[in-house]
């Protein structure tokens, strides 16, 4: 029996054999979409055996690249051979076929099915295509486990979380035993926990010779993941290279083409003074147990932990969606009841939220960016429920410089911006209405440095402004840069509140396995 | 330029004048200024109608409870002015039409409420609620046409001509444009089209989501029943099958007009021309003097194929 270093030490020669060995090469691909080019004559080698990270803002080529590979769209020019012999990837299936699979970002599960019939969607498990629905379940079952997911074959996926609904999107696609396995920020939903087990399958899986293609925007995950890093940038390939050979900022360097000096802003002074918000054991359904909290106005409160742990629904009950929730909320030392978002979002409090999943939460993809910034705020810029245009167009003109939303025209449907510009269209909607307390759910998911920087940058200054605002997020580097004091909640309630030194990537982890804090309120579980 | 051309609206248009071709072959009359304003206030009745249906679709519902809306609505007009007249009461005949829309708003509160409140899918809820209507009314009448007649106002506003057009084209344009004013230009327009979008989204901007489902289905039974009393005015009676017709041409005109089943965009103007190509179809079918069971397979044919080929070649209103 080799011990685990043993084993580690065989794979890693068995690598070093394979991983000589190119899979998929693309050379001279280019793809436009009407006058914007996408890819321009890009040249990429994947080996085999190898954790390969593709690096780059949004906009920099990267979903295309998936795309060309997976066979969505087909390129203008170029070709991709497989294991050195020219392969036309004319359709998702051709690249199927291949040994090709993806997980995409934005799920592709069908929210009717069982989690069991999405897995092993488009190919039967029985003779003759027939489903071999116990064989199906087996299996399915076998590959959620091994991914540390505790959800049953037979769960609907309507009724699964984002965390657990995107461990199913890549249990069906390592259903598919592919050879060459694409992540597209496929982690951005999942706790630390989940990520930890998702790249132990990953490095497992190179061991096996799989190629895996990974593409976050996430410096750490590169650092403890990939083997080799590939930086796009304006739809080229700028550079492939060994990870590690660069430091992460000469990496965002390359990625934006000019250097940041600095991604977060610096924190000012504790804030003093009243509380603007003043939680006191807040609890709900089971789910949220006895939360509580105060944030001043100026203060950027974190909220953090493993996924699923209350911290959604607890900006959710503060934003007046949830029914029969007990506990009591001060608003600026006043007693409130908040009912609905409409009273939340009233003069009388001035609470914005930004959800979880912008796509179908924050915006409405069809209609216009005007329509979208405006929704909000429509009741103030009406006279007897008519809309003065000229009014719109101002704050629509105003709201998009401040936060430089690129776009030709207000007039655009959201659905044609990049992901950070959508992002600042839902912040821009909610700035529109001088909330005096801001509540954000992972505001930066799957959103390029870039624009995080900016968004950063934003949220510092409105609180510098005299707002309040609560950060829930999935990204620990963004607890410790952005935010002055973090709870971290475990069991439905805020286990530890960590500030200053004590801030740090060691605690936030112990905290949110509720290991030997010497905090005084171990009070959940489950 | 192929945008404007691939526009649900400039396609009807093209279809309009085709039918009126067709229709111009087989009968010279067919043409005729008096014989095409006869047309249009055919499609008044219809048009008024498919302004209600027009708000529910882009709300991203279905009201399928027209038919006895615009029925129930009718026999309870007709009915207060057979009553009013046995016991020779003068008022009877002014509160005809007031008591048949709020029969139609009533209706509509009931569908609003099951849909917003008790989030009954619409389609489901719309269709017991026709059903339920249905069967009250033949209770109530005993399954006979109830006795009583059109007031003087309906049969006015229905058959009367002002300035030589019909009264019932001043009504239908008149509600027309209050309609497409409300959806582009106010608050609660903006609103019905952010829901039909998404309602979460909506309803986490602060949009009172539930309130204007409620009362835009409360909008729509007030235009069926509107719908109700001008057809009981033109036939100056009410009956138990005649909303029956109406329910497929109100969603067909709806959406050759260019508003997408599936809710999110509306168009007025493509409406219109909506309402009066399915009514012209009707009326060409009649002139060639077909058989019915040959007129409703044309009826029906055109209407589907007219769809699949706007799957194909235009892009939805916004």
């Amino acid at each position: 029996m080799p011990s685990p270093d043993d084993r580690a030490a065989l794979a890693g020669r068995d690598r070093g054999l394979l991983s000589d060995v190119e899979f998929v090469a693309l050379s001279g691909i280019s793809k436009s979409y009407g006058g914007t080019t996408a890819l321009e004559s890009v040249d990429l080698r994947i080996r085999r055996a190898s954790i390969h990270a593709i690096l780059g803002e949004n906009g920099a080529g990267k979903s295309t690249l998936i795309k060309v590979l997976t066979g969505v769209v087909r390129p203008d020019a170029g070709t991709v051979t497989i294991e050195g012999a020219a392969f036309a990837v004319r359709s998702p299936a051709t690249a199927a076929a291949a040994g090709i699979a993806c997980v995409f970002q934005e799920l592709s599960l069908v929210p009717d099915l069982s989690v069991a019939d999405n897995i092993f969607l488009a190919r039967g498990t029985g003779p003759l295509g027939f489903i071999d629905r116990r064989r199906q379940q087996k299996a399915a079952e076998a590959l959620l486990r091994e991914l540390g997911s505790e959800v049953r074959p037979t769960d609907i996926v309507r009724s699964l979380t984002l965390s657990e609904a995107q461990l199913v999107e890549i249990a069906k696609a390592m259903a598919k035993r592919p050879r060459l396995l694409i992540l597209d920020e496929a982690t951005s939903a999942l706790g630390e926990q989940q990520v930890g087990r998702l790249f132990e399958i990953l490095r497992r899986l190179r061991s096996e010779g799989v190629s895996i293609l990974y593409i976050t925007h996430r410096m750490h995950e590169v650092d403890t993941l990939c083997d080799t890093c590939s930086v796009f940038r304006n739809g080229r390939h700028v550079e492939t290279f060994p990870q590690g050979e660069r430091s992460p900022d000469a990496v965002v360097e390359l990625m934006l083409g000019r250097s940041v000096s600095q991604i977060y802003p610096a924190k000012p002074a504790p804030a003093a003074g009243q509380p603007l918000l003043d939680v006191r054991d807040l609890s709900w359904d089971g789910r949220i147990d006895k939360v509580s909290f105060v944030v001043r106005p100026g203060e950027i409160y974190g909220i953090g932990g493993l996924d699923g742990h209350g911290q959604q629904e607890t900006l959710l009950a503060l934003f007046g969606v949830l029914r029969n929730v007990t506990g009591e909320v001060r608003f600026d030392g006043r007693s409130v009841h908040i009912g609905s978002p409409g009273r939340a979002k009233g003069r009388a409090l001035g609470i914005a939220l930004v959800p979880e999943d912008r796509k179908s939460e924050g915006l409405h993809l069809p209609l216009t960016i005007a329509h979208n910034l405006t929704l909000s705020v429509l009741n103030r810029l009406t006279r007897f429920g008519v809309i003065n245009g000229g009014r719109q167009r101002r704050l629509v003109d105003d709201l998009m410089r401040r936060l430089q939303i690129k776009s030709s025209s207000p007039k655009a449907p959201v659905s044609s911006l990049s992901g950070g510009n959508q992002q600042k269209v839902v912040l821009a909607k909610w700035l529109a209405c001088d909330p005096r307390l801001i509540l954000l759910c992972d505001p930066t998911r799957g959103i390029d440095v870039g624009t995080k920087a900016e968004i950063y940058a934003l949220l510092r200054r409105l609180a510098d402004e005299g707002a309040a605002i609560v950060l829930h997020t999935t990204d620990y580097d963004e607890l410790i840069g952005l935010c002055d004091r973090v709870g971290i909640f475990y069991g439905g309630t805020i286990l530890r509140e960590l500030t200053g030194d004590a801030l740090n990537e060691r605690n936030i982890l112990r905290a949110s396995f509720a290991l030997a804090t010497d905090g005084p309120t171990d009070s959940g579980g489950h | 330029m192929t945008a404007i051309l691939r526009s649900p609206t400039t396609i009807v248009g093209v279809m309009i004048v085709a039918i009126l071709a067709i229709g111009a072959s087989a009968s010279p009359n067919f043409l005729n200024a008096s014989y095409l304003l006869q047309q249009l206030q055919i499609s008044s009745f219809l048009g008024v109608v498919a302004l209600g249906a027009l708000g529910v679709i882009v709300l991203g519902q279905i009201d399928l409870s027209v038919p006895w809306t615009m029925t129930s609505s009718a026999i309870a007009a007709t009915s207060v002015v057979g009553v009013g007249a046995a016991a020779q009461d003068v008022w009877s005949t002014e509160l005809a039409m007031p008591i048949g829309l709020a029969v139609g708003a009533f209706i509509g509160l009931v569908n609003g409420i099951g849909v917003a409140l008790l989030r009954v899918p619409a389609m489901i809820w719309t269709l017991g609620i026709n059903a339920v209507v249905l069967g009250l009314c033949i209770f109530i009448t005993g399954g006979f046409a109830p006795p009583g007649e059109a007031s003087p106002l309906m049969r006015s506003l229905a058959v009367g001509r002002t300035l030589g057009l019909p009264n019932a084209l001043y009504v239908w344009i008149g509600i027309s444009l209050v309609a497409a004013f409300l959806l582009t230009r106010t608050y609660i327009g903006r609103a019905i089209v952010a829901i039909g979008n998404g309602e979460r989204a909506a309803y986490l901007s602060g949009v009172a989501t539930q309130g204007v489902v409620i009362l835009v289905f409360v909008f729509a039974g007030l235009c069926s029943a509107l719908g109700g009393l001008l057809l009981a005015g033109y036939a100056n009676q009410a009956y138990q099958t005649m909303g029956d017709p109406y329910l497929l041409p109100v969603i067909a005109a709806i959406v050759i007009g260019g508003t997408s089943i599936q809710g999110g965009s509306g168009s007025v103007t493509g409406m219109l021309l909506g309402v009066v190509f399915v009514t012209l179809l009707t009326s060409v079918l009649s002139v060639l003097q077909m058989p019915d069971p040959h007129r409703q397979i044309i009826y029906g044919a055109v209407i589907l194929i007219t769809l699949l080929l706007y799957g194909r070649f235009t892009r939805p209103v916004n």
